[in-house]
């Protein structure tokens, strides 16, 4: 577990996850604010189907509370020890996050396949440096899809290179899998390989697709003492066709913009009919003053 | 409590490990969860706002950094295209930590006498059992408030969220009297909290708050945008709330993600007081199978929050 | 100069040429309660609705309370003046200017009233710019200028006759302007036949006009309310219910205003006994009305018992238990005992009677407001303590003053303006209550 992240600051991380963002910047001015300041670093990894994924979430520690980085640079390498390749600068995001995607071939491993990849950051006069390391061997899943017996079977294949760089299946390790969806994934099941690094899961019913009924699906290692993270998908038309929400009564509609016909109409008859009548109204009076005019007073 | 607060810790671990891993996913995917927060080019003004830390503490940072993506006016009126949001709150596990309540001022800038989100001690008769009921704006598909709105200020998305424009709202408090949950607030006068953000206005931010207009809980809809859950559903510590899109028939609570028609059907959810045709998109799992008993809910209440619920039968009859 | 002699006016030129030291001191007095609402006005202003008593429960106080009342007060003049007009009420004459008055004075200030409770008076132009038709105040507010309108047009048509004989009056010692003004008004009316017929035909089209109207307004008023889900709104009975009640509160005010002015103006001979019997017994019939309106009202939630009903009850008979005596049973029993009873017919005891009817029916807007609002769906939990609650405070109390001192001070100008009886037709020749009674 403790290898997953280089530093668990948890409950900040937590946080910084359920808080509006809080963003500092790592420019090159002088820090006015005289606190002494901490860098921490956590780095995250996930191995896809035939390149990691590294996130770095740089934050700083202040006396008064924490912060996450914005705009620093993280270098990113990937070594087995004797050399080192490096990966790439990249710029860290108001979450703190800098995302590094690599291919996986070419990355130097050690001799039990093992890479130790590294984020760096080199610090300025502002913010000390800090730096978090990972280590994990490249494994790949593969799903794929068929139909036994009427029954929707989703089977997974995970490998790994051996020693010999050949292909070799990863036995007895627990794959979950996931549909994701907006906020999260939905687990929909959980197999264990056999020896031969493969297994399958009989697809469930009434897993909610787009409107095609297609659903991507996730394969999953997860924190994995050899392999971290690792993840495998697929898009199958499996899914029950997505309906739009459709209110189960119909809605009488008094909250749309616009006003039902029989309102409108109601309402310019009320208005035309009144208003007629205070016209006439109106026009009686402008003749009796006209009227004034065309026979003169009787009376002065 | 000791065991608790660790069991809380392992809770809130677990939970990290899972949020850092569905980050991740969301790259592999398609990238587009964390590409929405990115925001390159934003630049220091060299003004400074207080901001609210990840401690929880208050310290200044500088203004140009601070954006969420926020959209205009006009853009608020839709809703996210091919949505559809649901809440769930499980009863049985709620124990009036107020952490939702916490978290929802904080993220909406409220002051301390508004509150978006409440907690009542409800007990349907005598002999039935009492319970704590979470309860934030049910969004209904039939909205009371939106149909008397004399002025629009007050509007239903296509995503099913209802939103208040606080620059057209009169503050004629009609939509207050009209709906039946008591949900909506009113800003009886200028609050300093109002202040704190100094974004453009928009409907999505809720905030600033203005003075006499009508505000109320809004599924945090600038969240929502960036693929995250609102203030409250993250905040509880006992993952009460649980959130998701209805069309998409997922809810999480940031822990566990549930198909939303099987727990709904397992657990026998209902919607609150559905005998008014007001079609809440709030729904409640009921207060079965407890994890904490009522009296759990007062444990470390300030009092006077506790004061509050003087006047419940529950309070009455147990603390006379 | 014969005609001068037998000129009605004459007899009630003094009440325009002249003002009293009473009259004076009445009209600062009215002035100083009004600086005081300014004031009060002013703080609400400065420091927002905190001011006021109204919290996020109670969110509407004692100023839709006036609003209710003052709207009610304006149609039951309507009502009252539209109706004897149109059946040419014999004993209409001296007291149809009046309720003419009331309704047009009243219908000034009630929407200033909701007015008060808005929270954000500068967006007033939202309410024409975006206002949207499904919304009950948006009916409202169209219902409300189109009758501010038609009242305005009826009380013009009904007192062109008497400005007539006012431009006509050489003996009146009036200042130039005022003079002048008459001349204006009076729009060359000469009393020509085709001139009376156009008159007639335009008064009487307005003074139905007026009676749907005020039919249709105040119903909406009550729609505000009974389109809600609220468990003490909620109510198909609010429409007709409103209409009668404000027709009973304006006959109660008719009532106090022929008071006043019988002793203001020493009018002992033209309102007589028979007028406040008359006017009594129309009071009396709308009192019956009320009450079976508020029993039926009544009945039905209490029958039921449906839960929030039953708590809406409960706080009626505990909290609010004097003003629902006041209202729904002072206030519907004392105008048929006083009235009904021939004994009793005094016509001090029934501006009393009308005294107690205008409180009671005041009072019987609160326990519809407040206690509705006391009593929602979801149990009032998790507020602050001292927000539970509604008591309306020195400012929303002030307000209210200010709009009675308003109502009091419009009135004693317009009857300086126009004789507060109609004199047109009347002649020196015959006998006061034979062309008036």
């Amino acid at each position: 577990m403790k290898r997953i992240f280089a530093f668990a600051l948890l409950l900040s991380l937590m946080s910084v996850l359920v808080l509006k963002p809080a963003g500092s910047y790592a420019g090159e001015k002088p820090d006015t604010t005289a606190t002494p300041v901490e860098s921490r670093m956590q780095l995250a990894y996930l191995c896809g189907a035939d390149s990691v994924i590294l996130t770095a979430t740089l934050n700083l520690k202040k006396e008064d509370g924490t912060v996450n980085l914005k705009n620093a640079f993280i270098e990113f390498s990937a070594s087995n020890g004797e050399s080192a390749k490096s990966l790439g600068k990249f710029a860290t995001d108001q979450e703190g996050n800098a995302i590094c995607k690599a291919p996986v071939a070419g990355l130097p491993a050690d001799k039990d396949g093992m890479i130790n990849y590294t984020a760096k950051f080199t610090g300025n006069k502002k913010y000390p440096a800090a730096e978090a390391s990972f280590k994990a061997k490249p494994a790949r899943i593969r799903l794929s899809f068929s139909i036994q017996d009427s029954l929707r079977i989703l089977k997974v294949d995970v490998t790994q290179k051996n020693l010999k760089g050949e292909t070799a299946p990863i036995a007895k390790e627990k794959i979950l899998v996931y549909i994701p969806r907006i906020f999260s994934l939905l687990k929909i099941g959980e197999i264990t390989l056999d020896d031969a690094g493969s297994g399958t899961l009989e697809f469930p019913k009434e897993i909610v697709g787009d409107t095609l009924g297609n659903l991507t699906v996730l394969a999953k290692i997860e924190e994995n003492d050899n392999f971290g993270n690792v993840q495998g998908q697929n898009v199958i038309n499996w899914g029950v066709h997505k309906q739009y929400y459709k209110a189960e009564v119909p809605s009488r509609e008094l909250w749309t913009p616009i006003a039902p016909l029989w309102m409108i109409i109601t309402l310019i008859i009320m208005l035309a009919g009144v208003w007629a009548h205070y016209m006439y109204a109106v026009y009686e009076l402008i003749m009796i003053k006209r009227l004034s005019k065309r026979e003169k007073p009787p009376l002065f | 409590m000791e065991e608790e607060t660790n069991k809380n810790q392992k809770n809130t671990r677990r939970q990290f490990l899972k949020k850092g891993l569905i980050a991740g996913a969301g790259v592999a995917v398609g990238g587009s969860l964390i590409a929405a927060y990115v925001d390159a080019t934003a630049t220091e003004t060299g003004e400074k706002v207080k901001v609210l830390t990840t401690d929880g503490e208050i310290m200044e940072v500088d203004k140009g950094l601070l954006k969420l993506p926020r959209v205009s006016r006009e853009e608020s009126h839709q809703g996210l295209p091919g949505r559809k949001f649901v809440m769930v709150i499980d009863l049985g596990k709620c124990k009036n930590a107020r952490k939702c309540v916490e978290a929802c001022q904080k993220g909406h800038h409220l002051p301390k006498s508004q509150e978006f989100m409440k907690v009542y001690l409800l007990q349907d008769s005598e002999k039935t059992s009492p319970y704590w009921f979470p309860k934030p704006c049910f969004h209904c598909d039939n909205p009371l408030c939106v149909s008397v709105c004399p002025v629009g200020a007050t509007y239903k998305r296509s995503d099913g969220i209802v939103l208040i424009d606080n620059e057209r709202c009169i503050g004629c408090k009609f939509c207050m009297t009209g709906c039946p949950y008591s949900t909506r607030v009113f800003a009886w006068k200028h609050y300093e909290e109002f202040e704190q953000d100094k974004e453009p206005y928009s409907p999505e931010a809720g905030s600033p708050g203005k003075e006499g207009t009508v505000s109320k809980c809004d599924f945090c809809p600038d969240l929502i945008r960036v693929g995250k859950v609102p203030y409250c559903v993250s905040a509880c510590p006992m993952g009460v709330i649980y959130f998701g899109d209805v069309d998409e028939d997922t809810v999480t609570n940031g822990t566990e993600t549930f198909q939303f028609s099987k727990l709904i059907s397992d657990r026998a959810g209902y919607r609150y007081l559905e005998v008014l045709g007001t079609r809440p998109c709030v729904y409640y799992l009921p207060p079965v199978e407890r994890q904490f008993e009522v009296d759990r809910g007062f444990g470390d209440l300030d009092e006077k929050i506790k004061e509050r619920y003087k006047d419940t039968p529950y309070s009455k009859k147990h603390n006379p | 100069m014969e005609n001068e002699q037998n000129n009605p006016l004459k007899e009630f030129a003094p009440q325009l040429e002249r003002t009293t030291m009473q009259g004076y001191t009445w009209i600062l007095f009215l002035l100083l309660v009004i600086g005081v609402g300014f004031y009060a006005f002013l703080q609400q202003v400065l420091h927002g609705h905190e001011v006021t008593g109204m919290r996020d429960n109670v969110v509407w106080g004692v100023y839709i309370v006036n609003f209710i009342f003052f709207m009610g007060v304006s149609y039951a003049g309507a009502l009252i003046s539209g109706t004897l007009h149109l059946f040419k009420t014999p004993w209409r004459k001296p007291v149809i200017r009046m309720a003419e008055f009331i309704t047009v004075i009243s219908l000034l200030i009630g929407p200033c009233f909701i007015l008060l409770c808005i929270g954000r008076l500068d967006r007033l132009p939202y309410l024409v710019l975006f206002g949207r038709i499904q919304s009950p105040i948006t009916w409202d507010v169209i219902a409300i200028s189109t009758d501010i309108f038609g009242c305005f047009i009826f009380l013009y048509l009904a007192v062109l006759r008497d400005l007539a004989l006012l431009r006509d009056y050489e003996l009146l010692k009036l200042p130039k302007w005022r003079k002048k003004l008459y001349k204006a008004l009076a729009l060359g009316y000469t009393g020509t036949p085709e001139q009376q017929q156009r008159l007639n035909r335009a008064t009487d089209i307005m003074a139905a006009m007026v009676i749907s109207i005020a039919i249709i307004v105040y119903s909406v008023l009550a729609w505000i309310f009974s389109v809600t889900l609220q468990p003490g709104w909620h109510s198909t009975i609010f429409g007709p219910y409103f209409v009668i009640a404000a027709v009973y509160s304006g006959s109660a005010v008719l009532i106090i205003c022929m008071w006043v002015f019988r002793k203001v103006y020493h009018l002992e001979a033209y309102i007589t006994k028979k007028h406040f019997v008359a006017v009594g017994i129309i009071m009396l019939v709308l009192a019956a009305f009320f009450g079976y309106f508020t029993f039926s009202d009544y009945l039905t939630k209490w029958y039921g018992s449906e839960k929030n009903d039953e708590l809406l009850i409960q706080l009626l008979f505990k909290k609010f238990y004097w003003p629902f005596i006041i209202s729904n049973y002072v206030g519907v029993l004392l105008p048929l005992i006083v009235v009904g009873l021939a004994r009793f017919r005094t016509i001090n005891n029934i501006t009393f009677t009308a005294v107690v009817v205008v409180v009671a029916l005041w009072l019987n807007r609160y326990i519809i407001v407040v206690p509705t609002l006391e009593s929602p769906y979801l149990p009032i939990q998790d507020a602050r303590p001292e927000w539970l609650n509604y008591t309306a405070t020195w400012v929303e109390w002030s307000l209210t003053a200010t709009g009675v001192a308003v109502f009091c001070l419009l009135f004693t100008l317009a009857s300086k303006f126009i004789t507060i009886i109609p004199v047109s037709g009347v002649t020196g020749e015959e006998k006061k209550e034979d062309v008036l009674i």
